[in-house]
């Protein structure tokens, strides 16, 4: 799949159907009863409110007439009751549908973000993250209205609109009829409007996350950004961004606020049409009072017409983000376990590549058949020029993509038949861009091992000799770093994320360029420390200053993913070939001066 | 209040629109009185007086008015949506740009998740009141004062009788707004919280994925998405105390209506006529007193989040240019001194005591332990920080006295944390100087010993790198930040260990290269290799802060101290027998 960047549309895979109204579903059914609750208690309040009319009629035509004080306190008093019982309805009716809107909107968040985890490193390397982010955050937000006042609103609407059809129908069949003259006008008028509408939302959430994935990277740029003094140029971007956002938000708005107009005129044409027609029939089966109730309820029936209509475009506007929200649920993650797969159980640490051959994204093909064997406990040290393949290699053994053919295998079991989670829970992965979660360092260590001690993080520390700095700083252990590592250094992070692997006492310890950003006395007094640590562990060790690797069990000479030379630092030196070459061009840039 | 001010002085902009849009406003709220009326004269004069033929032109009226009650109706909906929209637009922008006037410092300490929820989440929230909240709450107050007015007019003791119960609605309209208001904030904060956490496990998915973290993610987004909706329903625990109340109470208007305005006709004190008034009117104080509870959330909504807003727009960065222009205008030689130069994070000294001066042409190579200081002394240089005593002179000007931009504009820097934008490779070498052409781009790949690798690649220069430059390995990423840098031509390259991931070959092509084209530019690179390091003018070894030893190469190894350890080291891991030489 290409990669997506901040101004490109994202196109939609599924067209509008109505199945994700039917998912939508799902997440409704489990809150039934209460909403048949609150639709009764619905019920009691509209006939509570109901009352006061007739109440105030009853007054007008009889109490005050007669002169009935008492007849009137009464009647006052009735009415109180009447309020206290719709105040109390109303508390409910609040309470139960704020929990039921806001629990769907826990769980289909819940559930996205759920399946978040699940995707493979494709999906996040394919698009900006910004526009993940607003999918599962602010997307979700916007179906919370629709979801607790719209649904409720909706189904007393409905109700509503059946008692007042009934009572119609029960004064004159005819004139109930051509009073729905007036619903194919509207419905055609809705369904004209609908296709617009949806365009114009989908092109709105397009917008809104192509300007909000452009405002996460500028925030995760800004420092490059001042250090090449780009200000103007992205604020003129970003002016283009937001202007497109606005312009397909009013677009959208024109359109979707022709609704009422339409509704309300056709309201007015059509009671205008029963008065004719009425008056005209009176004395032929229409009697004057029948005429009069007709009419009073004729304009009732537009209201909870209308409001369906406003439901109806809501639901339209939610489609924009439901359908994103569902798309990305159903994006399939490209690794995943088989369903058939087991437990890896506890390893030794035997690695075996077997002809392996992978390219990224269907791309070229980034190893061409790679073929090696490690037994527990060895070191294998990778290096090769940039981009020979190296950290690929690294990253197949935990299985962080798929490869095209070939076989991997630990402990002499193919890495595809058993599930992701019991083969990464037993590696030590330190990635080449140490990634900082904000919390304390503390935190971060322990993220590679959740249960483990504050002794044993400090003693992971130690060993990498990440122990002196952070005592040094005024909060030691407990200081709040940030996403990008308040203030630490490149160096210091590596050895924060060093530390977090070799907390997870993984027995395969992969460190990729652990200390490029470390200087040589660290890394050396780090080496001494390691040694101990690593004898029981299979490690994986890429660098490119070759003191680093000599000490390795076998060494791999990478170039254009191939592997073209193997063996011991002595070895490789007697055989002068590749690393060889390496080897003295390094020495010589030493020497010279 | 203080809130509303800060909107009114993005709205002033279109105050003759916003008059407008409250005009209609009025136009249509007058209008909607009118087909109750004609309805009531069809049922007297047509269906019981029997004169068909004004039939035929009141409804002509109603249909006309109807239309043209929709049409301004529409209009304004469309004044105050647009309005809302270049309100938000221009706040958008300010917010935007000051996200680029704040300093490091800010950075330091701000989660991009809480500049996101600002940003999204907040804005939308001063959306909703300047799009829609404004005008239905000058509408429904509009309405009361009218039925206020009427009511006095019509008999002044039964209004003040009604009006006894306004003392009520405003006491609870009062502690629904004092209660409401810190469950907002709080949803606010949450709402922060709550993307703060999505945000991490997005940019961080390679490490949860490398420790097979997925379960721990889902419990921690768990309990903010559960606290999220915690937050909801205590916002929502408010309203059901009060909005039944306010609601209630609106009713019981009615209730004092008919029992005081019954005992008065009873009395003789009121004629029934004007009774059968005060009922025809009581909708236009009743409907706004309910609405009253549902329009102080929204006010109270929109305060907490014009809150966030306004503290993002008001926060100052600490590095800004001097009221004077005095160094606006200059041409960029390269001199850089550093004269008794302290700096702190705010803990204890990160540097102490700089001395040194390097001249155009020159270059100064920095090297010394992880967290020595290294980083933090180039970024001195470029003002990401200001020094807490002494001067960073550049051309023999104060950093502070020198126009950042200005200052910057001759300086290029590839950073440690190498940062690539999810755009095309032409792009992200471009991001400096936008608009260099192909050739120019291609040529500063080649320099930085990135063109064959990119030329390799099947889309070319046109190949998106995902954000941070996935796909790309960490030396490919370096020289694509590299060739950046060259791009801007300089007058100052400063390279902070930005060849820590590219083998020793290519990096000493790109060495020797850089060494022709920038004979006139003033280099600074950080270093741990001393391969990278020794051919430099002048090499500083900083060991906490301070700079311990300083000299050329040959000098240093002569003097046996730590640059000399490091370099045995380096070195010394070489098989000296084979070639047969000896350290120095």
């Amino acid at each position: 799949m290409a990669r997506n960047k901040f101004d490109v549309d994202e196109e939609l895979d599924t067209p509008f159907s109505i199945t994700h109204l039917k998912r939508l579903f799902v997440y409704i059914k489990p809150y039934k009863k209460k909403i048949i609750l609150t639709v009764l208690i619905m019920l009691i309040a509209s006939g509570a409110n109901l009352i006061g009319p007739y109440l105030i009629k009853q007054a007008i035509d009889e109490e005050i007439p007669g002169k009935d004080i008492p007849g009137l306190f009464l009647l006052s008093a009735i009415y109180l009751f009447a309020l206290i019982i719709t105040g109390i309805c109303m508390k409910y009716r609040i309470r139960i549908m704020s929990q039921i809107g806001q629990s769907i909107i826990q769980n289909i968040r819940k559930d996205l973000f759920t399946h978040l985890q699940s995707l493979s490193f494709s999906f996040y390397d394919s698009r900006p993250h910004g526009k993940i982010l607003v999918r599962v955050v602010n997307y979700v937000n916007s179906l919370s209205d629709l979801l607790s006042n719209g649904l409720i609103n909706l189904i007393t609407d409905m109700f509503s609109l059946a008692v007042i059809i009934g009572f119609m129908l029960v004064i004159d069949v005819k004139l109930t009829l051509l009073a729905m003259l007036g619903f194919p006008v509207l419905a055609g008028i809705i369904f004209l409007i609908k296709n617009a509408q949806r365009k114009a939302w989908q092109d709105l959430s397009n917008k809104q996350s192509n300007m909000n994935a452009y405002i996460h990277e500028s925030i995760n740029g800004i420092k490059v950004t001042q250090a090449f003094t780009r200000e103007s140029e992205n604020k003129r971007i970003f002016q283009e961004v937001s202007g497109e956002y606005r312009s397909s938000w009013m677009k959208a708005v024109y359109i979707q606020f022709l609704l009422w107009p339409s509704i309300e005129n056709i309201s007015v044409l059509t009671v205008s049409f029963i008065y004719v027609m009425g008056i005209s029939m009176i004395g032929d089966g229409v009697t004057v009072g029948s005429l009069i109730a007709f009419i009073g309820y004729i304009w009732m029936f537009w209201t909870p017409l209308a409001n369906i209509g406003n439901f109806y475009n809501a639901i339209i506007n939610a489609m924009a983000y439901l359908e994103r929200i569902f798309e990305m649920m159903d994006e399939k993650p490209t690794v995943t376990s088989d369903p058939e797969s087991k437990d890896l159980g506890m390893i030794k640490g035997k690695v075996e590549f077997d002809d392996v051959v992978f390219g990224y994204e269907g791309e070229d093909r980034t190893l061409k058949g790679i073929n090696f064997k490690a037994n527990p406990g060895d070191t294998i040290a990778l290096v090769g020029a940039t981009g020979s393949g190296k950290t690929t290699i690294v990253s197949l053994i935990s299985r962080f993509y798929d490869i095209n053919s070939g076989s991997i295998k630990i402990d002499d079991v193919d890495i595809k038949t058993v599930t992701i989670h019991s083969l990464r829970k037993q590696m030590g992965v330190m990635l080449q861009d140490p990634f900082i979660f904000s919390g304390t360092i503390m935190d971060n260590i322990r993220y590679g091992r959740l249960d483990a001690a504050d002794e044993e993080v400090i003693a992971a520390a130690k060993a990498v000799q990440a122990d002196p700095f952070i005592s040094e700083l005024k909060d030691g252990y407990q200081t709040e770093v940030n996403e990008r590592g308040t203030r630490l250094s490149t160096g210091q992070r590596q050895l924060i994320s060093f530390a977090r692997a070799l907390l997870a006492d993984p027995k395969i310890l992969i460190l990729d360029e652990a200390t490029s950003s470390i200087d040589t006395e660290t890394e050396l007094a780090l080496q001494r420390g390691l040694e101990t640590l690593l004898a029981d562990r299979t490690s994986f060790i890429i660098a490119h200053r070759l003191s680093t690797i000599q000490n390795a069990t076998r060494i791999l000479f990478i170039e254009n993913g191939r592997i073209i030379e193997e063996g011991t630092h002595q070895e490789l030196l007697n055989q002068k070939g590749h690393y060889w070459k390496l080897h003295k061009s390094q020495h010589h840039t030493l020497e010279v001066s | 209040m203080h809130s509303l001010r800060w909107a009114w002085s993005y709205i002033r902009e279109y105050k003759g629109r916003f008059a407008l849009g409250l005009l209609l406003v009025l136009v249509v709220s007058a209008l909607n009185m009118l087909n109750p009326y004609i309805a009531g004269k069809i049922v007297d004069d047509v269906i019981y007086g029997q004169q068909k033929n004004v039939l035929g032109p009141l409804l002509g009226i109603m249909i006309g008015f109807t239309f043209f009650r929709t049409i301004v109706r529409y209009g304004y909906q469309m004044t105050f949506e647009k309005l809302s929209q270049n309100v938000i637009f221009k706040m958008r922008a300010n917010l935007y740009d000051r996200l680029h006037k704040l300093d490091f410092s800010f950075y330091d300490q701000t989660k991009t998740g809480d500049i996101m929820a600002r940003m999204t989440g907040d804005l939308e929230a001063v959306r909703h009141f300047t799009a829609w909240s404004i005008y239905m709450i000058f509408e429904n107050a509009m309405i009361l004062l009218f039925a206020i007015g009427f009511m006095f007019y019509i008999h002044p003791p039964l209004a003040l009788a009604m009006l006894m119960v306004t003392p009520f609605i405003g006491f609870f309209a009062f502690r629904l707004t004092a209660d409401v208001r810190p469950t907002f904030t709080e949803i606010r904060n949450q709402f922060a919280r709550l993307n703060s956490v999505v945000q991490e496990n997005i940019s961080g998915n390679r490490v949860v994925k490398a420790f097979a973290k997925e379960e721990y993610e889902i419990q921690k987004f768990s309990a903010e998405n559960g606290a999220f909706k915690e937050k909801n329903l205590q916002s929502a625990k408010i309203w059901e105390k009060y909005l039944p109340i306010l609601d209630s109470l609106a009713g019981v208007l009615t209730v004092v209506m008919i029992l005081a305005g019954g005992i008065m006709v009873i009395h003789g004190s009121l004629t029934f006529g004007e009774l059968v008034m005060f009922n025809s009117l009581i909708w236009a104080l009743n409907n706004p007193m309910r609405m009253a509870g549902w329009l102080i959330n929204d006010v109270q909504r929109f305060i907490a989040s014009a809150e966030k807003v306004e503290e993002l727009l008001k926060t100052e960065p600490k590095i800004m240019n001097q009221e004077t222009e005095a160094a606006k205008v200059k041409n960029f030689n390269g001199v850089v001194e550093f004269d008794h130069v302290n700096f702190s994070y705010g803990e204890g000294p990160v540097l102490k005591d700089i001395n040194f001066k390097a001249k155009p042409g020159q270059s100064v190579a920095i090297i010394g332990p992880t967290g020595s200081g290294k980083s933090t002394l180039v970024n001195l240089l470029s003002r990401f920080y200001d020094a807490s005593s002494g001067v960073v002179r550049v051309d023999g000007i104060n950093v502070k006295d020198w126009d950042i931009q200005r200052l910057r504009d001759g300086m290029a820097m590839v950073m440690q944390d190498i940062f690539l934008f999810s755009d095309t490779i032409e792009g992200n070498i471009a991001y400096g100087s936008p608009q260099s052409s192909l050739d120019s781009i291609q040529n500063a790949a080649r320099l930085a010993e990135a063109h064959d690798f990119i030329s390799a690649l099947p889309e070319g220069y046109d190949t998106i790198v995902g954000e941070r430059g996935v796909g790309l390995s960490g030396g490919q990423r370096q020289r694509i930040a590299l060739a950046r840098a060259i791009l801007k031509d300089p007058s100052i390259l400063i390279l902070d260990d930005t060849t820590s991931s590219v083998d020793m070959e290519t990096e000493l092509r790109i060495q020797t290269t850089l060494q022709s084209i920038h004979q006139c530019k003033t280099r600074f690179i950080v270093a741990h290799r001393i391969s990278s390091v020794k051919e430099a003018d002048l090499i500083l070894v900083m060991e906490n802060g301070r700079i311990i030893e300083r000299g050329k190469h040959t000098e240093l190894i002569k003097k046996k101290g730590y640059y000399y350890n490091v370099y045995k080291n380096q070195y010394g891991n070489f098989d000296h027998k084979q070639h047969g030489k000896e350290v120095i």
